[in-house]
C-alpha cells in the first residue's frame, strides 16, 4: 500500500523533522491515530478527550491554534509553542489539532511527510461508513482495459510505404486536410464540426489509414447504409490534395436517412449534430467490433477517441457515507462559469464596482462542473448508512479521460418563467494547453480528504492528462440566426475554416471567439499528428490525388 | 452595530464581536494551511501557464475590440489562402442522389428535404393526412422541430443558418461583443 505518488513534489522535511523521524520512527504517528476524528465532510482532527476543551500547559488559553506535542502529548497555544521545544529537548514537531496537520515548533511552519498522511489517511477510512469513495492505491476489480494510445489507431500491419508524391507534399506550404466544405443551405452547423473530426488525430489516422474497409463493407452489405462509409468518403476527398470546396451532398443525404427527426432544412445545432454522428458511427460498428455485448469498453472507433468516464459521489452529509456511479461520456457540457471575481482580480485588489471585470474561464467552468453541490432539501436521497432520507452532497469527477475531449459550453439559457430561451452571448477565456489532472477522481477526492499525500485510487502515473486545442467551433449571431465558424489549428498555424472560405488568422482571434464547441487531444497524440501531416501513407484504392495548386 | 467604541459596547456586543474575531481568524488560517499544503506539495504547478494563457486571451480581446485594427472582413468576399473566390452561394451543381435532377450545391439541403419528404414544410403538408400526423408525434425526438418554437424543448441548441427565418418569439436583447 506505500506505493509512492509520483504526482506529488515529495517535500523535504525540515532537520528538526528529520530528526524526530530517526528518534521515534512512526510511534508519535500510530499513538495519535486513536485521538483522530473525521467528520462526515472528510476533515480531521485532533480529538483527545471529547468531554474537555483543550488548553494550553502554559497559558491555560483555548482560544487561537492548538498544538499537542508528539513526544509528550502536551497542548501548548501559538503564542507557547517555542516556549515547549526551549524547556524539552528535542519536542520540535507537535500536530495542528484544528487540522490534523505537521508543525515544526523551531521553524514556526507547517510540514509535510507521506508517513503522517498516510497514518491519517488510514484511520478515516478505517473509521468511514464502509463505502466513503476512497479506494485505495491499484486495483479496481473491474475488468476494465485501458483502451490504449491513439497510435494503435493508425497502425497497419503491413507498414504502407508514402508513395514519391511524398516529396511534393513536404514541400507545400498548406498541411494536407485542408478544403473548404460548401454550405448546402444552413448545413454551417454540419461543416464546422465535420472540419474538427477531420482532424482529430486519431479519427484522422484511422479512417487515412483505410481502417474502414469501403469495399469490404459495400460486399457484406449492399443495401445497408453505412455513415462510417461516407465519412471516409469525405476523408478521401479533403486529403485528396484537391483544394476546392468539397460537397458534402452524399454525406448529408446518408444522415438524412439514418436520422429522420434531425431531417429538417431548419437551422440545426452543432453539439446535437456531433453527438447524432457519434451515435450513428456506434451504431454501425459496435455490434461488429463487440461480439460480446459488453457496454463496458465500446472498441467502435466513435467510442475510443471520445469516450471517457464521468464519475458522481453523492455523500450523506450526516454520516458521510458515499455513493459513488460511473457513466460514460462522449463530451463534458459545461454551464457557463458566471463568478463574481477571479481570483487575481482580488489578489490585485483591482476589483472595480463599475462595469464587468469578471472572466468566465474555461477551468472555471471544469471547476464549477466538479465543485460538490448541495442538493436541495426537496431532493433528500435514501442514506443506506443512517437508513433515513438524508440531504446530500453531490459532486462530479472526471474518472478517465478520452483521447480526444470535445467540451461544450451550455450558451443556452431557458427561463421557465418568461417562457423564453436566450443565448448566453459572454465571451468565455479557453486555454490552448489543458491540464485536466485537478478535474480527475483522483485529484477530487484527494481534495476531499485534506490532500494527503497517499496513493488514491486512479492515480496512474502514465496517464496522459495534458492536452492541446486543436479545434474550435465557433457560434456568432443570435439563437435562431447565427453561424457557426471552425477554427483549426494545425502545425500551429491557425486556419479558420468557414463554410467554403479558409484562411489564415492570428491565434489571437481565436482567443476573442466565442467558443462553443472546443476539441482538445492528448499531447502526446499531437505531437506525432503534426509530424504525419506531411508525410502520410496513401490509401491503396487509388483514388487520384493532384498535385497541390497555387500554393507559395 | 455602533461604533468600536470599546466604552460604549455593551458586553454582549462585545462577546459577539470577540467570537466573531475567533471564527474569523479560525477560518483564515484553515484556508491558509490549505493554500500552503496544496502549494508545497505542487499541486498547483501550473499556475504560471494559467495566467499567461489569462494574459494572452486579455491581449487578444482588446485587440480585436480596438476599432483602429481592420478586424476581419467579412470573409464571404475575400480569397482564400489557395487564391480561390467563391460565391457567397455555392454554385457546385450535382444531381440529387434521391430523384436524379441536377441542383446548385448551396440550395440542395432544401431541395434534399422536400425531396426526400422530411422536413418541415414537407410535414405541414403532410398533414393534410390524418395517418402522417399520428406518424409525426410517435418519433420521439428529444429535440422537437415541429413547432416554430423550436427551441422550448430543446436543451442548449444554438441554430445556424440565414437571418431573418423564425425568431420573432425571442427577444434576444443587447448582446456583449465577444
Amino acid at each position: 500500500m506505500s506505493t509512492r505518488n509520483p504526482s506529488h513534489t515529495n517535500p523535504k522535511p525540515c532537520n528538526h523533522l528529520a530528526e524526530y523521524k530517526l528518534k521515534y520512527g512512526l510511534n508519535g504517528y500510530n499513538a495519535l491515530q486513536s485521538c483522530l476524528k473525521t467528520t462526515p465532510q472528510g476533515k480531521t482532527s485532533v480529538n483527545k478527550h471529547q468531554t474537555e476543551m483543550p488548553r494550553c500547559c502554559f497559558c491555560s488559553g483555548y482560544q487561537g491554534r492548538l498544538y499537542v506535542c508528539l513526544v509528550c502529548s502536551s497542548i501548548s497555544c501559538s503564542n507557547h509553542t517555542l516556549m515547549h521545544t526551549q524547556l524539552e529537548n528535542g519536542h520540535d514537531i507537535a500536530v495542528d489539532v484544528e487540522r490534523a496537520e505537521l508543525y515544526c515548533c523551531v521553524c514556526c511552519d507547517q510540514m509535510y511527510d507521506p508517513d503522517f498522511d498516510k497514518a491519517v489517511m488510514c484511520k478515516q477510512i478505517a473509521d468511514m461508513p464502509i463505502k466513503n469513495g476512497v479506494e485505495i492505491g491499484e486495483v479496481r476489480l473491474n475488468k476494465r482495459r485501458r483502451l490504449g494510445t491513439g497510435a494503435e489507431l493508425g497502425a497497419k500491419k503491413s507498414s504502407k510505404q508514402p508513395i514519391s508524391m511524398r516529396d511534393r507534399r513536404a514541400k507545400s506550404c498548406f498541411p494536407l486536410g485542408l478544403r473548404g466544405l460548401n454550405n448546402l443551405g444552413n448545413t454551417c452547423f454540419m461543416n464546422s464540426v465535420l472540419q474538427a473530426l477531420l482532424h482529430a488525430p486519431p479519427l484522422r489516422n484511422y479512417f487515412l489509414s483505410d481502417r474502414h474497409d469501403r469495399e469490404a463493407c459495400r460486399r457484406r452489405s449492399p443495401d445497408r447504409l453505412c455513415l462510417p462509409c461516407d465519412i471516409d468518403v469525405i476523408f478521401s476527398a479533403v486529403f485528396s490534395g484537391d483544394r476546392n470546396p468539397y460537397s458534402p451532398a452524399q454525406f448529408l443525404y446518408s444522415w438524412w436517412q439514418h436520422s429522420a427527426d434531425l431531417a429538417t432544412y431548419e437551422q440545426q445545432d452543432a453539439h446535437e449534430f456531433f453527438i447524432s454522428m457519434l451515435d450513428l458511427i456506434h451504431e454501425k460498428e459496435g455490434k461488429a467490433k463487440n461480439p460480446n455485448k459488453d457496454n463496458g469498453d465500446c472498441q467502435c472507433i466513435a467510442h475510443r477517441v471520445f469516450s471517457g468516464e464521468l464519475r458522481s459521489d453523492v455523500t450523506c452529509t450526516t454520516c458521510g457515507s458515499t455513493s459513488t456511479t460511473y457513466d460514460p461520456c462522449v463530451d463534458i457540457s459545461l454551464d457557463l462559469d458566471t463568478s463574481i471575481c477571479s481570483s487575481t482580480d482580488v489578489a490585485n485588489k483591482s476589483v472595480k464596482t463599475n462595469g464587468n471585470t469578471s472572466i468566465s474561464t474555461l477551468l472555471g467552468c471544469l471547476d464549477l462542473f466538479t465543485r460538490p453541490e448541495k442538493l436541495g432539501s426537496d431532493q433528500k436521497l435514501y442514506c443506506e448508512n443512517c437508513r433515513e432520507m438524508r440531504d446530500s452532497l453531490k459532486q462530479m469527477s472526471i474518472g478517465r479521460l478520452p483521447l480526444v475531449l470535445c467540451l461544450h459550453i451550455k450558451r443556452f439559457e431557458h427561463s421557465s418563467i418568461r417562457k423564453m430561451s436566450r443565448k448566453i452571448d459572454r465571451h468565455l477565456q479557453f486555454p490552448f494547453s489543458l491540464d485536466m489532472t485537478p478535474f480527475l477522481s483522483s485529484s477530487i477526492v484527494r481534495n476531499r480528504y485534506g490532500n494527503r499525500i497517499f496513493a488514491f485510487e486512479g492515480d496512474e502515473p502514465d496517464a496522459s492528462t495534458e492536452f492541446e486545442v486543436f479545434a474550435v467551433v465557433t457560434h456568432s449571431g443570435m439563437l435562431e440566426s447565427g453561424h457557426y465558424v471552425t477554427y483549426l489549428r494545425l502545425r500551429n498555424q491557425w486556419y479558420k475554416c468557414d463554410d467554403a472560405w479558409i484562411t489564415e488568422v492570428d491565434e489571437g482571434v481565436v482567443r476573442a471567439s466565442q467558443c462553443y464547441l472546443m476539441y482538445y487531444v492528448q499531447k502526446v497524440l499531437n505531437r506525432k499528428a503534426n509530424e504525419d501531416l506531411s508525410c502520410l501513407p496513401m490509401s491503396p484504392r487509388g483514388d487520384s490525388f493532384l498535385p497541390i495548386a497555387g500554393c507559395c | 452595530m455602533s461604533a468600536p467604541n470599546e466604552d460604549n459596547m455593551s458586553s454582549h456586543a462585545q462577546l459577539s464581536s470577540h467570537f466573531f474575531g475567533d471564527l474569523l481568524d479560525s477560518i483564515i488560517v484553515d484556508v491558509a494551511s490549505e493554500c500552503h499544503r496544496i502549494a508545497r506539495l505542487g499541486l498547483d504547478r501550473n499556475l504560471e501557464e494559467e495566467e499567461e494563457e489569462l494574459r494572452l486571451s486579455a491581449q487578444a480581446r482588446a485587440r480585436v475590440a480596438d476599432p483602429s485594427n481592420s478586424g476581419e472582413a467579412s470573409s464571404k468576399y475575400v480569397v482564400d489562402i489557395f487564391g480561390q473566390t467563391h460565391p457567397s452561394v455555392a454554385n457546385e451543381i450535382f444531381e440529387c442522389m434521391n430523384c436524379g435532377r441536377s441542383i446548385m450545391a448551396g440550395r440542395f439541403a432544401p431541395h434534399l428535404e422536400k425531396c426526400m419528404g422530411k422536413g418541415r414544410k414537407a410535414r405541414l403538408k403532410a398533414t393534410r393526412s390524418s395517418t402522417a400526423a399520428q406518424n409525426r408525434y410517435s418519433r420521439g425526438s428529444p429535440v422537437s422541430t415541429y413547432s416554430p418554437y423550436s427551441n422550448s424543448t430543446s436543451m442548449n441548441r444554438l441554430s445556424n443558418g440565414t437571418p431573418g427565418v423564425a425568431g420573432e418569439e425571442y427577444s434576444n436583447g443587447t448582446f456583449e461583443e465577444p
